[in-house]
C-alpha cells in the first residue's frame, strides 16, 4: 500500500454514526414474533421480489453486487460476486444455499443476536438470496452448543412456513424453497465452508480441498453457495432500500451495518450495531470505556484468530476490511476484544493457541501437531521455563504452518502467535530463561528439558 | 500439451495430477497419503511443491516475456500439494530436486510429522519397508527441535480378528478409512477423536471383521496398522519376497510371498491393474501355513520310504503292467505345464484322456476378489480340453473292472468327495501329493511329493482367461537348474537381496518334492517315450504354439503381469 493515502487517519468514516438508525437489530420489542415483524415491514421484500417481480434472480444478484455487501462470516469476500459463482441452472442438478451459523470462534458472538432478536429477516435473507441464485434448498446450520437457538429458529422458520414465505409456491407464486435447520456437530471446524458441508452430510467435518469450489461442487458434489447469517440478513434491507443505501453507509469498499461484538475488559461488553468504519476509540466509549478506567494494551479487531495489535497501531483505525489490513490485522467477524494494561500477552496467547490445538480437526500435518507444539511451548513459556530461543522456533514453526494446509484454521492459529510475539516481544522475552543450554555434564546441546525427559 | 518440472519439459495429457505423473517418470516426490486407488484429500501435506503458471497478455492471450524472452510465470502464492494439482498448459513446476525451498519444506513437514510420532523403529514390523521411516531419512530434518513428551494413543488394538492398531505410530493418512469407504465399502473404519489426538477406530461394540481387512496393513505408510499374523515374525530384511501368483481360488490374485528360512511368513498382495489392483482378500494371505506345515518328504511306497529313482521304476512297472486300464486325473491345482504332460502321459500309455475335479460353487464367491472357484487353474485345464470328471461315471469304471490303476496328479479325490475308500479297493493308485494330510494318501501304492505353486514354475490360468507365470519362492531339496535360475540362485544372494541374513540354504525347512514337470518326464522316459524338454518355459511354448487357447502365453510374455488369453467361451 506504498502509493496509496494512508487509510489510518484517526477519523471515523461510519458517518454520522452517533444518529444511526438500527437495521439488523432494531430496537423493536418482540421481532422475533412473525407478526411483529410484518408489522415492522417484514417480509416486504420478499413480496416485492415473488409477487411484484421487483428483480429478475439476475437483478437482485446485481443488486447485491453493487451494494457492496461483503461477508460477515470472516473473510469478508464480495456477496454479489460470490453468487455469481454459481454455474447456469441445470434441471438435473439441485443447488442448495447454506446458512452458516455455526459461529463459534473466540470473541465472535453477533450471529446468535440475529437468531433471537431478528430470525425473520434472516430467513427473508435466505428466501431472497435462493430465488436469486435459483435454488430449492436452504441448510441453515447452527452451532450445536446453541440449543436453544436452534429451536427457537426452528420456530420461526416453522411460522414462516405456516405463513406461506416457505416452502411450495411461495405466496402462491411459482417460487419454491425450503428451509432445514441443522444443528451443527459442535465443533469450530464445522464453520469452515466445506467441513460444514461435509458435516452435513453426515461425514467427519474435515474441510475438502478446493478446487473444486463450492458453487462448482458442494454439498452432495452439487452447486452450493455458502454465506454468513448476517451476510444474508442484509439482503431484505438491500431490497427493500436499494443498493445505493447501503452502499452510502461507512466506507465506500467495505459498506454497510455491522454487528460488532465487543468483549474483553470494557464496562459494556455486548454487541453494537453500527456501520463499517467505526473508529476503534468510538467503539470502546460506546462499550462504556475501559473498565476501571486502565490504558488500553491491546486490541483484537475480528476475532481471536485476528492478529492482535498494539494500542498505538489501533489507536486511529477503523473497523473496515482495507484500514485494518494496513494497520496490520483484519476485520474478521468484527469480534473486537480490548485487552487492558495488566493483561498477560502470554497467558492470553497461551490460551487462544490452546483453543486452535483443540479444535484443530487433525487433518493436516502442519495443523496437526505444529498446534499442540505451539500450545506446549507456550505453556512453558508462561509458567516461566521457557527460553528466548523459543521465541524464535515458535515463529519458525509460524512459518511451517502458514499457508500450507487444507483449510484456514492453521493460519488463524498461527497469526495470534506470529503477530502476538512481534508486537509484545518484550513480554514474552521477560517471562523466558535466556540460558538454554546446561554446557558442563551434557555437553551435547540438549536442553535440560531434553535431559529431564530421556533419562 | 506441455509443462515443465525441473526445467525438463514433458507432454501431459489433461486431467494428470502432478504427483502421480512424476511418479510414472521416476521423479520421486515424498508423499503419504495419496494412493492411487483412493480418492485425493491431500492431507498429510507432504508432496509440496512450488507451481506457477505462465503469465498471458489480458487483450491477445499471448505469453508474457521478460527482457530475455523467457517467458514470465506467476507462481501460485502458497505451495501446491502435487497430489491435487491437476496440471495444465504451460505449468512450471519445482521440486524438491531443484528448489531448496521446496526441500525445506518438505523437511518442515516431516519435523511436524514426527514430533508425536513413537519413532519406535526397533520394535516396529514397518521397520524397513516404512515409507515414513525411508522418506524421513531422505527429505526429512537432522533432528528434531520438539523437547516435550509426546501424545499417548492407544497401542496394541485389536482392531478385528487379523488387524492390530499401533495408533501412537499413525500419521493420519486416512488411508485405512477411505480403504473401507471406497474399496471394501464395509465402512467399518473412521477417524475418531480430533487434532493429534486422532486415530482410526471402528464404531464402538464393532469388530473390524471386512473380509478385505488386512490390505489396511498393506496401505498404511507407517507401522500402526499391522497384520495379527504377521506381527513380530520377522524383519523385512531377513526375508527374500519372490513376485508370483497366489493359488487361492480362480482369480488369479498377483502376490509377493516372503520368506525366511524356507517358512513362507507373509503373503501380500501385488499390484496388477488387470487382476487385482493392489487387493487380495484375507483369506488369500491365511493360507501361508499350508505350504510349511504337513508336507510329506521324499517318496513312498505302500507307506515305507523309498527313493525317487525307485519310485519311478515303480509307476513305470504299474504303467506297463496295467495294459492302458489306467485312469488320470489332471488337476486344477496344477499348472498347465504339469498337466499338459500328463495328458502326454495319458496318451503314451494308450489311456483315456485325463480329467479333472471342477470345484465350482456357483455364488460361493463374494463376486469380487474371491472366486466361485476355489481352485486356481481350472481354466487352464479346460483349455488343454480337458473335462470335468464325473463322479458317478468313474464309480462304475472302477467297480466294472475296467480299470488297475488311478493316477492322480496333485488332488486328493477322496477328500474332494468324487472317490470313497471303498472305490479304491483293488486299484493300484499313484499319487503326486502336497500334504501328508492328504486323504487319498492312505490308499496310495505310489506317493510322490508334489511341489507346490510357491516352489514351481508354471502357468495358471485365471477364470477370465489371463495366463500368469508362477516363480519359486522358496527351495525345495532337490533344486533342479531350471529352478535354480529362475529363483536367481546363481546370482550371489547378497546382489540379489541385499542380506546376508537369509537363511535360504536351512535344509531342515526344504521339503523332498518335485514339481511334475520333473517327474513326469523321468516316468515317461521309463516307458519308452521320452518328453525331452530344457524347462518348463519350452513346455509352455509348444502349449502356446499348438493351442489357439493359449495363444502367445509363452513365459516370456507373461513376465510379472501375465497375458490375456483369446476367449474360449463359457467354460463347460
Ligand atoms: C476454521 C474456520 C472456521 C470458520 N467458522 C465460521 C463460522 O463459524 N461462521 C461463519 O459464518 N463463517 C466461518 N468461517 C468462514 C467460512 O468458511 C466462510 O468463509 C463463510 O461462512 C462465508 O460466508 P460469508 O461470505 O457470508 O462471510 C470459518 C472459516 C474457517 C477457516
Ligand atoms: S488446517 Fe487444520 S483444521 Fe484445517 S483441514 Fe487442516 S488440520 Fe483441519
Ligand atoms: S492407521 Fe495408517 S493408514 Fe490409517 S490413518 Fe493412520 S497412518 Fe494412515
Ligand atoms: S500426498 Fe499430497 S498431501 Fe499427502
Amino acid at each position: 500500500m506504498a502509493d496509496a493515502p494512508s487509510l489510518i487517519t484517526g477519523e471515523t468514516k461510519a458517518g454520522d454514526w452517533r444518529n444511526y438508525e438500527r437495521v439488523l437489530l432494531p430496537p423493536v420489542k418482540d421481532l422475533h414474533k412473525i407478526d411483529v415483524y410484518e408489522e415492522n415491514g417484514g417480509y416486504s421484500a420478499l413480496k416485492a421480489i415473488v409477487e411484484d417481480g421487483k428483480f429478475d434472480p439476475k437483478g437482485l444478484t446485481d443488486e447485491v453486487k453493487a451494494s457492496g455487501l461483503r461477508g460477515r462470516g470472516g473473510a469478508g469476500f464480495a456477496t454479489g460476486l460470490k453468487w455469481s459463482f454459481m454455474p447456469a441452472v441445470d434441471p438435473e442438478k439441485p443447488r442448495y444455499l447454506c446458512c452458516n451459523g455455526d459461529e463459534s470462534e473466540p470473541g465472535t458472538f453477533k450471529d446468535r443476536q440475529i437468531f433471537e432478536y431478528n430470525p425473520h429477516l434472516m430467513i427473508e435473507g435466505i428466501v431472497l438470496s435462493c430465488y436469486a441464485m435459483t435454488i430449492k434448498t436452504c441448510y441453515l446450520y447452527i452451532r450445536g452448543e446453541y440449543i436453544d437457538y436452534v429451536n427457537h429458529v426452528q420456530t420461526a422458520v416453522d411460522e414462516a412456513y405456516a405463513s406461506g414465505y416457505i416452502g411450495q409456491k411461495i405466496l402462491g407464486t411459482d417460487f419454491s424453497t425450503e428451509i432445514v435447520v441443522h444443528c451443527g456437530a459442535g465443533a469450530y471446524i464445522c464453520g469452515e465452508e466445506t467441513s460444514l458441508m461435509e458435516s452435513l452430510e453426515g461425514e467427519r467435518a474435515y474441510p475438502r480441498i478446493k478446487p473444486p469450489f463450492p458453487a462448482q461442487s458442494g454439498c452432495w458434489g452439487m452447486p452450493t453457495t455458502i454465506n454468513n447469517v448476517e451476510t444474508l440478513a442484509c439482503v431484505p434491507l438491500i431490497v427493500n432500500r436499494g443498493a445505493a443505501w447501503f452502499a452510502g453507509i461507512g466506507p465506500e469498499k467495505h459498506p454497510g451495518p455491522v454487528l460488532y461484538g465487543i468483549s474483553g475488559h470494557v464496562n459494556k461488553p455486548g454487541v453494537y450495531e453500527f456501520p463499517t468504519g467505526m473508529l476503534i476509540t468510538d467503539l470502546i466509549e460506546v462499550a462504556g470505556g475501559v473498565r476501571g478506567g486502565k490504558n488500553i494494551k491491546a486490541i483484537i479487531p475480528g476475532g481471536s484468530s485476528t492478529p492482535p495489535l498494539t494500542w498505538e497501531m489501533a489507536r486511529e483505525a477503523t473497523m473496515d476490511a482495507e484500514t485494518l489490513r494496513e494497520a496490520g490485522s483484519s476485520m474478521g467477524t468484527a469480534g473486537l476484544c480490548i485487552l487492558d494494561e495488566d493483561t498477560d500477552m502470554v497467558a492470553f496467547t497461551r490460551r487462544i493457541a490452546h483453543f486452535y490445538h483443540h479444535e484443530s480437526c487433525g487433518q493436516c500435518t502442519p495443523c496437526r501437531d505444529g498446534t499442540g507444539w505451539v500450545e506446549k511451548l507456550l505453556s512453558r513459556i508462561e509458567n516461566g521455563e521457557g527460553y528466548t530461543r523459543d521465541l524464535e522456533l515458535l515463529l519458525e514453526i509460524c512459518d511451517q504452518m502458514e499457508g500450507r494446509t487444507v483449510c484456514a484454521l492453521a493460519d488463524a492459529a498461527a497469526w495470534p502467535v506470529r503477530w502476538g510475539i512481534r508486537r509484545f516481544r518484550d513480554e514474552f522475552e521477560a517471562r523466558c530463561k535466556a540460558e538454554s543450554f546446561v554446557s558442563s555434564e551434557m555437553g551435547d546441546g540438549a536442553s535440560t528439558e531434553t535431559e529431564s525427559i530421556t533419562i | 500439451m506441455n509443462v515443465i518440472i525441473d526445467g525438463q519439459s514433458f507432454e501431459f495429457e489433461p486431467g494428470d495430477l502432478l504427483l502421480q505423473f512424476c511418479l510414472d517418470r521416476g521423479i520421486e516426490i515424498p508423499h503419504f497419503c495419496y494412493h492411487p486407488a483412493l480418492s485425493v484429500p491431500a492431507n498429510c501435506r507432504q508432496c509440496l511443491v512450488q507451481a506457477g503458471l505462465p503469465a498471458r497478455d489480458r487483450a491477445t492471450g499471448d505469453l508474457v516475456r521478460d527482457e530475455n524472452g523467457k517467458p514470465v510465470v506467476n507462481y501460485f502464492p502458497k505451495p501446491q500439494t502435487s497430489c491435487s494439482l491437476e496440471l495444465s498448459d504451460g505449468m512450471v513446476v519445482h521440486t524438491q530436486y531443484d528448489s531448496e525451498e521446496v526441500a525445506a519444506m518438505q523437511a518442515d513437514n516431516l519435523e511436524l510429522m514426527l514430533i508425536n510420532h513413537p519413532l519406535d523403529c526397533p520394535i516396529c514390523d514397518q521397520a524397513g519397508e516404512c515409507p515414513l521411516q525411508i522418506q524421513a531419512y531422505k527429505y526429512g530434518p537432522e533432528g528434531s527441535r520438539f523437547e516435550f513428551e509426546k501424545v499417548h494413543k492407544p497401542k496394541r488394538v485389536q482392531l478385528g480378528p487379523n488387524v492390530v492398531l499401533d495408533a501412537e505410530r499413525c500419521i493420519n493418512c486416512t488411508r485405512c478409512t477411505r480403504f473401507t469407504t471406497e474399496v471394501s465399502k464395509s465402512h467399518q473404519l473412521s477417524i475418531i477423536g480430533r487434532g493429534d489426538t486422532n486415530y482410526p477406530m471402528t464404531a464402538p461394540g464393532q469388530v473390524f471383521d471386512d473380509p478385505y481387512s488386512m490390505n489396511v496393513c498393506d496401505i498404511c505408510p507407517v507401522g500402526a496398522l499391522t497384520e495379527d499374523y504377521f506381527r513380530f515374525k520377522a524383519r523385512v530384511w531377513e526375508m527374500s519376497s519372490t513376485p508370483s501368483v497366489s493359488d487361492f481360488g480362480g482369480k488369479g490374485i498377483n502376490v509377493d510371498y516372503w520368506v525366511r528360512d524356507n517358512h513362507i511368513l507373509r503373503i501380500i498382495p501385488r499390484e496388477n491393474l488387470s487382476v487385482n489392483e493392489y487387493w487380495m482378500p484375507d483369506a488369500a494371505r491365511l493360507v501361508y501355513e499350508r505350504y510349511n506345515e504337513n508336507r510329506p518328504q521324499g517318496p513312498t511306497l505302500a507307506g515305507n520310504a523309498s527313493d525317487w529313482e525307485a519310485a519311478y521304476d515303480e509307476v513305470a512297472n504299474i504303467l506297463k503292467a496295467a495294459n492302458g486300464k489306467v485312469v488320470f486325473l489332471g488337476s486344477a491345482y496344477a499348472t498347465v505345464e504339469d498337466n499338459y504332460l500328463l495328458m502326454k502321459l495319458a496318451e503314451a500309455v494308450g489311456a483315456d484322456a485325463p480329467q479333472y475335479i471342477s470345484r465350482i460353487q456357483v455364488g460361493s464367491g463374494d463376486n469380487w476378489l474371491i472366486s466361485d472357484d476355489p481352485a486356481p487353474n481350472t481354466q487352464g485345464c479346460e483349455r488343454l480340453g480337458m473335462n470335468p470328471l464325473d463322479p458317478v461315471l468313474l464309480k462304475a469304471k472302477l467297480a466294472g473292472g475296467e480299470i488297475d490303476v488311478l493316477y492322480v496328479l496333485e488332488e486328493d479325490p477322496i477328500a474332494a468327495g468324487v472317490l470313497s475308500a471303498d472305490d479304491l479297493l483293488g486299484i493300484k493308485v499313484i499319487l503326486h501329493h502336497y500334504h501328508t494330510t492328504n486323504e487319498t494318501l492312505a490308499h496310495a501304492d505310489v506317493a510322490l511329493p508334489a511341489a507346490m505353486c510357491v516352489e514351481t514354475i508354471g502357468t495358471y490360468v485365471n477364470e477370465t482367461g489371463r495366463a500368469q507365470r508362477l516363480r519359486p519362492a522358496k527351495m525345495i531339496r532337490s533344486m533342479n537348474r531350471s529352478l535354480m535360475m529362475e529363483a536367481g540362485v546363481g546370482q550371489s544372494r547378497t546382489d540379489r537381496h541385499g542380506t546376508p541374513f537369509d537363511r535360504w540354504y536351512n535344509e531342515d525347512h526344504q521339503i523332498d518334492c518335485q514339481p511334475g514337470w520333473e517327474v513326469l518326464p523321468a516316468i515317461a522316459e521309463r516307458l519308452g517315450a521320452p518328453m525331452s524338454y530344457k524347462s518348463p518355459a519350452a513346455i509352455m511354448a509348444e502349449v502356446a504354439e499348438a493351442n489357439p487357447a493359449f495363444s502367445g502365453a509363452t513365459h516370456k510374455a507373461m513376465d510379472l503381469l501375465g497375458v490375456a488369453l483369446q476367449d474360449i467361451g463359457e467354460p463347460v
